[in-house]
């Protein structure tokens, strides 16, 4: 199979690369979440056989912690999952600007009936992640991973949470994720091409269970860690 | 009934266009849309003004000509139809209309509500055709075709090009109307000739006339006169995703 260059060039083949890096990061979403419903394990459960040593919360936490930063081969997705995450940036501020550029003169009156809001600002929404994600990662990713300040990874998270601006922060970031998830898991799959009629009436209810399951356990998280 | 009506007046593309209002009473709810700017125009002819220039050919809702954005709807408030299948009884007696061209860059203006569409045309001429002998129709069952298939083969040829579409996407993307060409003609034994080289010609030719990115938000499909499916998208994407993947 011969791909020619342009897959990722014209207005299709540009939504193309959103779609892929898209779907690649909503499949981290779900690995992420997983690895943190730790955090929300009540104590009651523990402690519990952990490999063989008997564990808390604590020491299941930062044991999970250390073994994704340890474990090469995940040190290895890790970095595509940042490439992954910076060309769904560029790529959207390319078809954005183009998208701009197509525009003529805005309209007097505008009706915006006919599609949801979420699916309009998915720009928006985007720049709100973003600036969430750059939140996130200077609290943990820079502190535990590359500065190594803090060994202690679950001391670390519970100490976060204890911040009311940082609940806040969290669930605006969350929430501005599942209205992202909802259009974007549909869109993307329109993008690459999922035509049946019926299958893709399965993928936008997939789509829209996908983004509420995720906001609403994510949100849950910091919630029980500012209450612990 | 009454209506005020806020009607874009513009000179031509070069110059600025602005909203100039009008009052018109003793208007008839069976009126169409257009017979109402008939009889504007009339009023304006007398008083020796500019009369109000649109787009309008058939009158019946088949030839794509008319088009229009009523208070930032296209082609009217009804969805699905034609501004020449509007009449004044989905509006109320004394509303005030919003009138504007349809916008988008690849759409300049000619004058006042008028736009040139001819870039959907390039469109066309890039691939939206297929290759077959001229000479008499063959004859009709010696390509037989599944009745669902040429059902929805004609969903999708319903298209009647009136930029509606394009008009309503917030990126001006003329996805759905170069989709409803690719995929009648994808589903179609006629179209299989081209069909891997046909999306990537009409692609090409849509980003070069200045057209934005499909997004998937659907508006286009809303207010499709002809009611053609967002589904036909998805099938350019995957047509053309196929012929990136395999054509040598």
């Amino acid at each position: 199979m011969a791909i020619k260059k342009g897959l990722f060039k014209t207005s299709i083949g540009r939504k193309n690369l959103m779609a892929f890096t898209g779907l690649f990061i909503s499949f981290f979403l779900i690995i992420h979440l997983v690895g943190n419903l730790i955090l929300i394990i009540p104590d009651s459960y523990f402690p519990i056989e952990f490999w063989g040593n008997v564990a808390n919360a604590h020491d299941m936490y930062n044991a999970y912690s250390h073994f994704l930063v340890h474990f090469w081969p995940i040190t290895l997705v890790a970095w595509v999952l940042y490439a992954a995450l910076i060309v769904h940036v560029i790529d959207a501020l390319l078809i954005t600007l183009n998208n701009n550029k197509a525009k003529g003169d805005k309209y007097q009156v505008t009706d915006n009936s006919t599609s949801s809001w979420y699916s309009r600002n998915m720009g928006i929404l985007g720049t709100i992640i973003g600036i969430f994600i750059f939140i996130h990662m200077a609290q943990f990713w820079l502190q535990y991973k590359v500065l190594e300040n803090e060994h202690d990874l679950y001391n670390l998270v519970l100490a976060t949470f204890k911040e009311w601006w940082v609940l806040v922060v969290y669930e605006i970031g969350i929430i501005a994720l599942g209205f992202h998830l909802v259009h974007g898991i549909e869109s993307a799959h329109r993008t690459l091409g999922v035509y049946p009629k019926r299958i893709m009436g399965i993928i936008k209810y997939i789509a829209l269970c996908f983004g509420i399951v995720m906001a609403v356990l994510y949100a849950i998280i910091p919630i029980i860690l500012y209450f612990k | 009934m009454k209506l005020t009506l806020k009607i874009w007046r513009q000179e031509n593309a070069k110059t600025k266009g602005k909203l100039v209002t009008y009052k018109l009473s003793d208007l008839s709810t069976d009126m169409s849309f257009l017979e109402m700017l008939d009889v504007l125009n009339e009023e304006l002819a007398v008083k020796g003004e500019r009369t109000v220039e649109f787009d309008h050919d058939c009158r019946e809702g088949i030839c794509g000509q008319c088009s229009l954005v009523i208070n930032g709807q296209a082609h009217g408030p009804e969805g699905h139809y034609t501004t020449c299948q509007t009449h004044l009884r989905s509006f109320k007696d004394g509303d005030s209309l919003t009138i504007e061209p349809f916008r988008a860059n690849s759409f300049p203006v000619i004058r006042d509500l008028k736009v040139d569409r001819t870039s959907m045309d390039h469109i066309i001429q890039a691939g939206g055709y297929i290759s077959s002998f001229t000479g008499m129709a063959p004859e009709a069952n010696t390509i037989p075709i599944h009745h669902n298939i040429a059902e929805s083969a004609f969903d999708s040829a319903a298209c009647i090009g009136c930029g509606a579409c394009i008009a309503t996407c917030k990126n001006s993307s003329a996805a759905l109307f170069m989709s409803a060409k690719i995929a009648h003609l994808a589903k179609l034994p006629q179209g299989q000739v081209e069909r891997a080289e046909r999306v990537v010609w009409m692609v090409n030719a849509h980003d070069d006339e200045g057209f934005g990115s499909c997004t998937n938000t659907g508006a286009c499909a809303m207010v499709c006169p002809q009611e053609v499916p967002l589904l036909d998208i998805t099938r350019m994407n995957y047509e053309y995703n196929k012929s990136k993947c395999t054509v040598e």
